[in-house]
């Protein structure tokens, strides 16, 4: 995890990497988290992508208060997915 | 053979429900039930619903007897609602959709109340008031759509008892409308309060205003008992919703009512119903608590129906929605 001011936008950014057991585990959580759109709020927007068994997320945002909300926000959803993973997992193989 | 398994949490009610072709098989439900004088808020809620939906899930398999493979489609609630609940509910209807294989199917909650009321009833083209503490329609089935004939303007007829069950300080245990409701049976005087029926619509957020202000002025001057305002209340609220009803019944030629929705299980809304219905020589129909309020079965039910119709999600498109219109759906599974 990583937050910084980027320099050209002056945008906070901040940076997760959440590892998995495997690629097909990390899709399926990548699948689960990205439909949903931010809650009517400008100025925050985020990105995620799976590259190997790794979830990545990335943040844009304008102000420290409204990243924090999305980031906690995140935190806790992704608790969810990984709980009901290990409670359901592993995934069928189609 | 089709299974299909529904979760709802859009407001304080997570319930997840299997049904297998019109045979409910499991329907277990929690409710976040604030203290007197507070409603739920999204982010509560929302964590309320997190702390037990994995538990529910469990049981709902459980009790149906049925493993993951049986399942033969995972339906969940697009919306309409709360978002934060809403969310919530997807990511574990996704994530599970995605772990046993199954498609997903995004589901339209005032279109499961109606699927599952036709279900149970067996009603066979009725008018329809859905009445909940989020919703006050008037809807009726037409050419693929289930369409709106009249509505609140403002808000819900189950929003306006629970925000007077605040003032007074009711229990919300089982639920304000269920106290309001026993309350009421032992009010004597009859309160006169506005009455605003808008053509085919009808408006509440006045006579919240008006009875707020009144429990404060006559309750301590003692002109009137809780119970009398609790009386006077649902008989003017209730008389307003038979009035829209009868309205469109007229405009439709229809000969049945269903009612639908949690406000659907108070007994003196389906008295006064029914007084009408007899008047015109037609039929009412209501479901009793475990179906009118909100559950996991009925939005199964819109999903089996949904499901052997064609539908499916696709995992991008499964983002909820706090509105979502019940006549934005194509009733696909209707001629």
């Amino acid at each position: 995890m990583a937050t910084e001011t980027n320099q050209e936008t002056g945008k906070l950014e901040f940076f997760l990497d959440v590892p998995f057991p495997s690629s097909g585990e990390a899709t399926v959580a990548l699948r689960s988290l990205s439909p949903d759109r931010e809650p009517r709020r400008g100025g925050i927007s985020k990105r995620l992508s799976v590259s190997g068994s790794t979830l990545s997320v990335r943040w844009s945002a304008d102000e420290a208060r409204v990243l924090r909300v999305s980031v906690n926000s995140f935190l806790d959803h992704l608790s969810l997915v990984v709980e009901t993973m290990e409670l359901f997992g592993p995934p069928v193989d189609l | 053979m089709t299974v299909v398994i529904g979760f709802e949490g859009s407001a304080n009610k997570i319930g997840i429900g299997i049904i297998r072709d019109g045979e409910v098989l499991s329907n277990p439900r929690r409710t976040y039930i604030t203290p007197p004088g507070q409603g739920f808020m999204p982010s509560d809620t929302a964590r309320h619903h997190r702390a037990v939906i994995l538990t529910v899930l469990k049981e709902a398999l459980e009790q149906a007897g049925l493993k993951p493979a049986d399942i033969d489609c995972v339906a969940y609630t697009k919306g309409p609602g709360m978002g934060a609940p809403l969310v919530t509910v997807a990511l574990v209807a996704r994530t599970v959709a995605q772990l046993w294989g199954k498609p997903l199917l995004g589901v339209n909650h005032c279109i499961g109340h109606i699927e599952m009321g036709r279900l149970i009833t067996q009603a066979n083209n009725p008018t329809v008031l859905y009445v909940s503490g989020g919703n006050t329609q008037v809807i009726a089935y037409l050419e693929r759509r289930y369409r709106i004939f009249g509505e609140t303007i403002d808000i819900a007829v189950g929003n306006c008892l629970d925000r007077f069950a605040r003032v007074i300080k009711i229990s919300n245990d089982p639920s304000p409308g269920y106290n309001i409701e026993q309350m009421a049976k032992k009010g004597s005087r009859y309160v006169e309060l506005p009455y605003t029926v808008k053509g085919m619509d009808v408006s509440f957020s006045g006579i919240l205003s008006f009875i707020e202000e009144a429990a404060n002025k006559m309750l301590s001057s003692g002109q009137c008992t809780a119970e009398d305002l609790c009386f006077s209340l649902q008989e003017t609220v209730f008389a307003m919703l038979v009035e829209i009803t009868e309205r469109a019944m007229a405009h439709c030629g229809s000969q049945e009512v269903l009612i639908v929705g949690g406000v659907g299980c108070n007994l003196r809304l389906q008295e006064m119903m029914g007084v009408m219905c007899k008047e015109r020589g037609a039929k009412l129909f209501a479901t009793d608590e475990r179906f009118c309020i909100d559950n996991g079965a009925m939005i199964a039910q819109a999903g089996w129906e949904m499901f052997r119709s064609g539908y499916v999600t696709e995992l991008e498109d499964s983002w909820i929605t706090q509105r979502y219109r019940t006549d934005e759906v194509e009733v696909t599974w209707r001629d």
